[in-house]
């Protein structure tokens, strides 16, 4: 499969890639390790006029500490950023879904930025033109259906990041620059919950770093996959306890992940969020494992994650 | 000299081997011919409609566009394996049968040209209803896919052998079980590809393929182009499984291209398409009820099997067959009747593979081990009980000659300490045995035999021509091991030419496990041939007699006096001065019955040998997921005597993934017509760390036949993995398997449905 035709432009500041940005009217996408936007474009999903590259902008690629937080440039590979000493000594539950993640080769490739902002997946949408054009367009496509659910109202693709949840669960805060000016706002707040459009940021909008707070915490990821690597998450659950509190964080299920909060962490709190992390999991046929199955899990991972963390992280 | 083997059951260095890790290695999309174009095909979007017409004429206008050809431009020639089974026409023009099928294509300057040609063909269609599950199909009132065939069954063989309802009747334990499986993919390293260059009546193609000789036939009657014509020429194959035995649609779609446009044409398939669009394995429902005498003797095996067949009959009575072989050459069944039934539906086609027939195999392998525990018997004193011995017959009349299967089961369940595991087993844990055997070839006519041309050149080395095919199991590099070993040349002093079709003789290809038994034999044949005159000529020159030399080393000596020596390029010269050079041919016929035919007549000697085996697998249930883990997997083998046992332990380790391990992980998945998992992402193939610790062992036995005793090496154990995986997940929890994959959400199920049971 080949790519379609686009023009390719390397940027070097972020002004320049917004300046671009806005020369093609938006018909742009941004590339950074481009392990997700490549397949999408083969696949047809998108046709850009330009692919503005941003791999080359030095300030989003720097890992800093200061003033007790992480400062996480987006184009930090998922390698680099699972061989970072504070993450490995205080952030457990992000080291271990870095370490999830696809596997070495890719970790090597892809950029936590572009991790956290991937496009949403279906089983029937991540598929050639021939594909599609022949099972006719869905909502996701621009058409007026969902080929998953019948009647449904709503686009049901699920977002499969692996490291968007445990960030959640850290209480990380993502720093948007755009056409309009600069923002900050948590990592959950980059999320719409809609399926067809699962992000909220704005036309042109490039992430520009991640806030990670360096408290120590004791966490876990527990992630479900059918094979040893490679596999997206069917299920993935980040948990994170921190000052005798904790969050959870449920991914692979739905348009966007989903966090909860434990005021405090004791058994009965364990359960109560589990069973509400399990009703709120809607998961419809559109991957390989049966969504009765998938939903099920989702208690089942956060009762194991805290599990593990009281044994001491280990598996 | 068989006892004293000097290249012979060594682990050399594969001769494919350098090439294929620096990647020096031409496969078929490598290849560039002057002024080449690049094909594209239109597919279907229906899994079933009436076409109406097809117009390329807007095609044809695009800049760059060479040739645009739709079954209108074939001579509505349908191929099939049989007389019987002659309904694939590869480019259909009456109707569409699945959702991918090849329907037009375009040969272009390049890939966005053929694309952009692509999207300006018309095609009209009238949808029709379609059906996509075979049960459904046989029933009366569903569409039907091709008017020939009744209820939509393709094929139906009937065995009755023995009075299976009477034995039922008197069997102290009678047990029916039904077991599912999805279809796996092949998913080949390589995607299909073709090269097909037409130039002064003369068409050449290179494609992945296991027999060039009957792609050339194919070929020759779908294009009406006398055989000789019509070349198959040879190249790296990047797998096969199976799926690469017959003519594809990409074959004549490339051929009909490069005939209208005058220029080499090649056409590489995408990933997706080649999952959807070349072959897929068959879906398969089982029945099996099988009455046991209380000592555990199988006194009755009655079948009902299944199998989706997708739109096209492809090598269906084959198909239909080949998993109640193996296993009635690895049983004993005084009584069995055997309906097997293969099916169309409205999906793509499916053909043979090397996993073939899992729901079947490891049906029968988990439920004789639940009959087993019922009688208070365990796995292996079943096995040895009911496992053929040589000298037997199976239960349709195939003499088995040389057999290792007690060795096998003996030998792994040894190793594994089965016996004891078995019987006091850890929580969560289980650990299971498969048996089978496999047939070195079946009946193929005349393609049965090989036969092989070697010459010995003026330096001393060596040519070989033999039809024999390689889809990266190593056969070549075997032959060369054989020759090697007769002619006392190293292996890097002889070439080969094989598998292409022009110059090398018949030889029933890389399908029917007839590589090492039959294209082997005929390749030591001519060897030893040629042996003959080296050794005649030196005995002459060197003044000792023919008993007394021995090659080796490029070296004729006198065994007696071993100063007495010449090199063997010597003789090949002084061969050339005579006028005579020392060439020869040999080959090998296998003893087959040849009356045998699948569906009219399913009895006689299928094969001159069968290998054996039998695999240990060790699970970990997780009761909380229902992930199950593999930590150990032990195969046995007979293969007879292995020519290089490296490469029979590789083809055994990558049993173990594609048959084992796959069990808990591939299948494809379908909505409808189409196919939901045609990638490597979501179709599971399972990878490196997936894997469990392998021990293979090899139960070195000797056929009286094979070359040097060897028998096919590997295929056991792609025939017998999942039943271990089954058995051991039956072992682990008391429960059997009801559908493969054992995927985590089925697993979990069936836990959650057979709670309590121990």
């Amino acid at each position: 499969m080949i790519l379609p035709k686009f023009e390719y432009k390397k940027a070097r500041t972020i002004e320049e890639a917004l300046e671009i940005y806005s020369q093609y009217n938006g018909e742009a996408f941004y590339l950074a390790g481009g392990t997700d936007l490549v397949p999408l474009l083969k696949h047809r999903l998108f046709n850009p006029k330009v692919v503005i590259d941003i791999k080359g902008i030095e300030e989003l690629k720097t890992i800093t500490k200061k003033g007790g937080n992480l400062l996480v440039g987006p184009n930090a590979t998922l390698y680099e950023l699972k061989g970072t000493p504070e993450i490995q000594e205080k952030l457990p539950c992000l080291f271990q879904s870095l370490d999830a993640t696809s596997c070495e080769t890719l970790q090597m490739r892809g950029t936590i930025g572009g991790n956290i902002m991937q496009n949403t997946r279906c089983l029937q949408y991540n598929k050639s033109l021939e594909w599609r054009t022949a099972r006719g367009f869905c909502y996701k496509m621009g058409g007026k259906t969902c080929n998953v659910v019948l009647n449904a109202k709503a686009c049901y693709s699920n977002y499969c990041g692996d490291n968007a949840p445990s960030l959640m669960t850290v209480d990380a805060k993502a720093r948007i620059v755009g056409p309009t000016g600069e923002r900050t706002i948590k990592v959950e707040k980059l999320f719409s919950g809609d399926g067809k459009e699962p992000f909220t940021v704005k036309p042109g909008e490039i992430l520009k770093g991640i806030i990670i707070p360096l408290k120590e915490t004791k966490g876990a990821y527990e992630k479900l996959t059918v094979r040893g690597s490679i596999d997206y998450p069917l299920v993935g659950v980040a948990v994170t306890i921190k000052d005798g509190s904790a969050k959870v964080g449920v991914t692979g299920i739905g348009p966007c992940p989903r966090v909860y909060e434990l005021k405090e962490v004791n058994e009965k709190e364990i359960n109560n969020i589990a069973d509400k992390a399990y009703e709120d999991a809607k998961p419809v046929l559109n991957a390989v494992l049966t969504p009765a199955y998938r939903k099920k899990m989702v208690g089942v991972l956060i009762k194991r994650a805290f599990k593990r963390i009281e044994k001491g992280g280990s598996r | 000299m068989d006892d004293n083997l000097k290249i012979v059951g060594k682990r050399v260095v594969r001769s494919d081997s350098y090439a294929k890790v620096t990647g020096s290695a031409l496969y078929t999309a490598d290849l560039k011919l002057p002024g080449m174009l690049v094909a594209k095909v239109l597919r279907s979007p229906y899994p079933h409609a009436k076409i109406i017409s097809i117009d390329v004429s807007g095609a044809l206008k695009v800049p760059g566009v060479k040739a645009a050809v739709s079954g209108f431009d074939a001579y509505g020639v349908k191929w099939g394996v049989f007389r019987y089974t002659q309904d694939h026409a590869m480019l259909p023009t009456d109707k569409v049968r699945y959702i991918g099928e090849d329907v037009a294509a375009v040969a272009a300057v390049d890939e966005e040209t053929a694309l952009e040609g692509l999207s300006r063909i018309k095609v009209e269609y009238e949808p029709l209803d379609a059906v996509f599950d075979p049960v459904e199909s046989m029933k009366d009132g569903a569409p039907q896919i091709h008017n020939e065939y009744k209820n939509n069954i393709n094929i139906h063989v009937h065995i009755d052998v023995g009075e299976v309802d009477k034995a039922m009747a008197k069997a102290y334990l009678v047990r029916e079980d039904t077991f599912k499986a999805a279809g796996e993919a092949y998913a080949m390293m390589e995607p299909y590809a073709v090269v097909a260059s037409y130039a002064n009546g003369y068409l050449d193609l290179w494609m992945p393929n296991a027999g060039p000789h009957v792609r050339a036939k194919a070929l020759s009657n779908l294009l009406k182009i006398p055989l000789n014509r019509v070349r198959v020429r040879h190249i790296n194959s990047g797998g096969a499984f199976g799926g690469r035995s017959e003519v594809a649609p990409g074959d004549l779609v490339a051929s009909l291209l490069t005939i209208k446009s005058g220029r080499p044409v090649k056409l590489v398939l995408s990933r997706e398409e080649n999952a959807t669009s070349s072959r897929q394995v068959h879906d398969i429902v089982a029945t099996v009820k099988t009455g046991m005498k209380k000592d555990g003797t199988i006194v009755a095996k009655d079948y009902k099997v299944i199998y989706d067949g997708g739109a096209y009959s492809s090598t269906g009575p084959i198909a239909t067959s080949i998993p109640f072989y193996v296993y009635e050459e690895c049983y004993r069944f005084p009584n069995v009747r055997y309906n097997g039934y293969r099916v169309f539906t409205n999906k793509g086609i499916r053909g043979m593979y090397g996993c073939h027939g899992r729901a079947f195999l490891a049906g029968n392998e988990a439920q004789m081990d639940m009959m087993a525990k019922e009688l208070g018997l365990d796995p292996v004193d079943v096995r040895l009980k009911n496992g053929l011995t040589a000298g037997e017959m199976t239960a349709t009349k195939s003499k088995i000659t040389s057999c290792g299967l007690k060795d096998t089961i003996i030998e792994a369940s040894e190793k594994t300490n089965f016996k004891k595991r078995w019987k006091k087993k850890e929580k969560n844990r289980g650990i299971g045995m498969g048996c089978v055997a496999i047939m070195c070839g079946f009946p193929m006519g005349f393609r049965s035999g090989s036969s092989c041309y070697v010459k010995i050149n003026d330096d001393g080395q060596v040519t070989l021509v033999t039809g024999l095919v390689d889809n990266g199991q190593g056969n070549e590099s075997m032959v060369i091991q054989v020759a090697s070993e007769v002619l006392g040349v190293p292996m890097e002093d002889i070439n080969l030419v094989n598998a292409d079709t022009e110059v090398t003789n018949l030889d029933p290809g890389a399908y029917s496990q007839a590589a090492a038994y039959v294209g082997a034999n005929a390749v030591k044949a001519a060897c030893e041939n040629v042996r003959k005159r080296l050794i005649s000529i030196a005995s002459e020159k060197l003044g000792v007699p023919e008993s007394d030399i021995d090659l080796k080393d490029r070296i004729a000596y006198s065994i007696k006096q071993p100063d007495k020596r010449m090199p063997i390029s010597w003789i090949a010269r002084e061969a050339f001065f005579r006028g005579e050079p020392i060439v020869a041919t040999g080959s090998f016929f296998p003893d087959i019955d040849f009356e045998r035919e699948w569906v009219t007549r399913p009895w006689g000697q299928m094969a001159g040998t069968f290998s054996f085996g039998t695999s240990v697998a060790e699970v970990e249930v997780d009761y909380e997921t229902g992930k199950i883990i593999v930590p150990r997997f032990t195969a046995a083998h007979d293969c007879g005597r292995p020519i290089n046992p490296m490469a029979v332990e590789g083809q055994m380790e990558g049993s173990i993934q594609q048959a084992g391990i796959a069990t808990i992980t591939e299948g494809n998945v379908w909505y409808r017509g189409f196919l939901l998992n045609p990638d490597l992402l979501e179709y599971k193939v399972p990878l490196a760390c997936d894997m469990p610790e392998i021990d293979t062992i090899i139960v070195s036995s000797h056929d009286p036949k094979g070359p040097f005793g060897a028998k096919e090496g590997g295929l056991t154990v792609r025939m017998n993995a999942y039943s271990a995986i089954a058995c051991a997940f039956t072992n682990a929890t008391g429960i059997l398997f009801e559908e493969l994959p054992l995927t985590p959400d089925k697993v979990l199920n069936l836990l959650e449905k057979n709670k309590g049971v121990k």
